[in-house]
């Protein structure tokens, strides 16, 4: 962020002594290439979503959001309600999971942990988002889902069955329940290493000073450590949230694919990313292609405010910080 | 100047590096097109229902002919997909295209080329296998009404067995299936209210149950969901050990999704539909000549395009799929097609050109 406030180098920089140097002409153009291909890419993304979808935004106008169906006998209705209250769900949960895990693991092992389990379980933790998410998807099916309807779900009824999401007793292993568990598996590892990097980035000098001044340990955490990284904190949840926005393959694996809307989470549902992924291919008539599209343009939306969310609050916090 | 000399080195690596990387790619580039346009090779895709039957042929062809088949088993919406983006010399769905499907693809025909069933399997453990079931009861558990396993309904077909109280899941699947569609067709003839709400199609609104993807996901949700029903092929049920239904036919007979029971469904000629070449054998009439047919039974499809740049291989390939090949159809539950199909099949074949 800050780096957009200083002087950036154009041509000039590199015409030293009145000679062009081809190394780091080369370096230009071929930077420059790369960041204009990708403003390029986005726009036709953009265009050709809005293209393939324009049939069905056409018929279903905004309606399409507050509509839940997904193709009535006639084949002729289709609406985006339940995927976009299943794609809230699921992220938001998977998000209010990862945020404390993820802030611990990062505060162990960049403040408590010796440096021999720092060296282990660092590379562990991240090696975890290197598990494909196909795989991550089947291990929810075989080893969580089960797990799900034997010992935690029934647990999780019979402790807390007064509040609504676990009204009832899951019967099968594919529900939203067990999306946001494998979301959370999923972002964990981005968010608490991002958060580790910031944590150790913290100038030694303040917690020194903290430390002098008789703080304990998680004094130090919470008065230097957390609010000197707030806003890299804020960016790197927000960057957690919108992988599980996004995610489709593992999510369609075990949330059940239904076209419902339950707060019971131990009832299946269904996200937008996870419908367009089970239905793209092979779909039946024009308009539910359509259909399926325009969905992509939702996501397409969703992700555009999350990062706007995200460059605003990054902006808010660290204005905040250096008036401090 | 020495600076200026190691520059140069530098740029000159660079370039040279560039180079090897650009040469690589024509190379790997190059290999590529030779391998599309191998001369000995039909690529194809599509529905995981055929799958086992092709992989017999792969190997029965490759022998005769020396022609390699390569099938990719990814569904049979993928497989449309496949053939109408021309990634593939031919695609295989258990499901007919729709109008819109062919006018996608653009200059396609399909033709049935193979035949079997679909099982309807259960998991409840302790309890014997091929159970009995009804059409009614099928549409009932998947419309949400029939809820538990000792619902008086499956008792009344099922004396003697001590039914438990276990909460019955209907399992389907989520991505575009011809399974799907040979399923929801038959609980359309059964049920009026399932045609009224739900109506048949490779992807429909499930009213209740879950979603998984694929015949392998539907098959892990059962497996690890006591009380869970699903489908999908009989081949992969056997498979994968699942136990499976005997369904009761227009004759009130109940009947196993084997050979026996798939030849009798398919005895009668039946009429095709002019553009897709769709023939649906489900649920027979329920006379006495019909009481072995097992009530879902399908065939499935091979999708060509008629303007094929390897119709000498394609051609000559799936008429001998059509004929010779189906007697290795029998080990995995592939019934041969009836000669009326193999006609057919071979009338619609004489459109694929070069």
């Amino acid at each position: 962020m800050s780096l957009a406030h200083e002087r950036v180098p154009g041509p000039a920089a590199f015409q030293r002594r009145g000679r062009i140097r081809p190394g780091d002409a080369l370096l230009y153009v071929v930077t420059l290439a790369a960041a204009l291909s990708g403003v390029v890419l986005l726009a036709l993304i953009t265009r050709e979503v809005l293209v393939e979808a324009w049939p069905a935004m056409q018929k279903f106008g905004l309606g399409f959001l507050t509509t839940q169906a997904w193709g009535d006998h006639n084949k002729t209705l289709f609406g985006a309600k339940s995927f976009i209250y299943g794609t809230a769900v699921t992220s938001l949960g998977a998000l209010l999971l990862a945020t404390p895990i993820s802030l611990a693991i990062a505060l162990f092992l960049s403040e408590l942990a010796p440096r021999w389990i720092r060296r282990i379980v660092a590379p562990l933790v991240e090696l975890l988002a290197a598990i494909p998410s196909v795989v991550l998807g089947l291990w929810g099916i075989l080893v969580l889902g089960p797990f799900i309807t034997g010992t935690l779900g029934p647990a999780l009824h019979g402790s807390f069955g007064w509040l609504p999401i676990f009204a009832s007793k899951p019967t099968v292993g594919s529900n939203m329940f067990a999306a946001i568990l494998i979301l959370t598996i999923m972002i964990v590892p981005i968010v608490s290493s991002i958060c580790r990097e910031l944590f150790v980035g913290v100038p030694q000098e303040l917690k020194d000073g903290a430390l002098a001044l008789g703080a304990t340990r998680w004094e130090v955490v919470r008065g230097v450590v957390f609010p000197y990284a707030r806003a890299g904190i804020a960016a790197a949840l927000i960057l957690g949230l919108g992988r599980a926005v996004g995610e489709a393959i593992a999510v369609t694996q075990v949330i059940g694919n239904n076209v419902a809307i339950h707060t019971d989470l131990f009832k299946p549902g269904d996200t937008l990313a996870s419908r367009i992924a089970g239905q793209y291919q092979g779909a039946d008539t024009a308009l539910q292609v359509a259909s399926l599209v325009y969905l992509a343009v939702i996501l397409l939306v969703f992700s555009l405010i999350a990062n706007l969310a995200a460059q605003l609050i990054v902006r808010r916090v660290a204005g905040r910080h250096q008036i401090r | 100047m020495k600076a200026f000399v190691t520059r140069r080195k530098r740029l000159a690596g660079v370039i040279s590096v560039l180079a090897i990387t650009a040469s690589a790619i024509a190379a790997v580039s190059v290999t590529g097109a030779q391998a599309r346009s191998g001369a000995d090779e039909l690529k194809g895709a599509g529905a995981t229902f055929p799958a086992p039957l092709i992989a017999a042929w792969q190997q029965k062809y490759e022998a005769a002919k020396g022609v390699k088949i390569s099938y990719n088993p990814i569904g049979s919406g993928g497989g449309i997909s496949a053939i109408s983006n021309k990634t593939v010399d031919f695609g295989a769905s258990d499901a007919p295209m729709t109008p819109d499907q062919f006018s996608a693809c653009g200059g396609c025909v399909e033709l049935p080329w193979a035949l079997s069933a679909t099982a309807v399997m259960y998991n409840l453990p302790g309890l014997p296998n091929n159970l009995h079931i009804t059409g009614p009861i099928l549409a009932g558990i998947y419309l949400g009404q029939i809820k538990k396993w000792n619902d008086p309904k499956i008792k009344a077909v099922n004396k003697g067995v001590n039914l438990p109280s276990t909460d019955i899941t209907p399992v389907y699947r989520s991505d575009s299936s011809g399974t799907s569609f040979n399923f929801t067709t038959y609980l359309n003839t059964v049920s009026p209210k399932w045609k009224s709400q739900v109506g048949r199609g490779t992807t429909v609104n499930w009213p209740a149950g879950v979603g998984a993807r694929g015949s392998s996901g539907v098959s892990g949700v059962i497996s690890r969901t006591e009380g869970a029903v699903g489908y999908a092929d009989i081949a992969y049920a056997l498979k994968n050990h699942l136990k499976f239904f005997s369904v009761q036919n227009r004759a009130k007979k109940f009947a196993r999704p084997g050979l026996a029971g798939i030849q009798a469904a398919a005895q009668a000629d039946r009429k095709f539909n002019p553009q897709s070449n769709e023939l649906s054998i489900v649920n027979p009439p329920g006379s006495a000549r019909f009481a072995k047919a097992y009530p879902i039974c399908t065939y499935t499809y091979v999708i060509l395009r008629t303007k094929s740049e390897k119709a000498n291989l394609l051609k000559p390939f799936v008429t001998w799929a059509l004929t010779t090949g189906q007697q290795y159809g029998r080990p995995v539950i592939f019934q041969p097609i009836p000669k009326y199909v193999v006609a057919r099949g071979k009338a619609t074949l004489k459109k694929v050109h070069q």
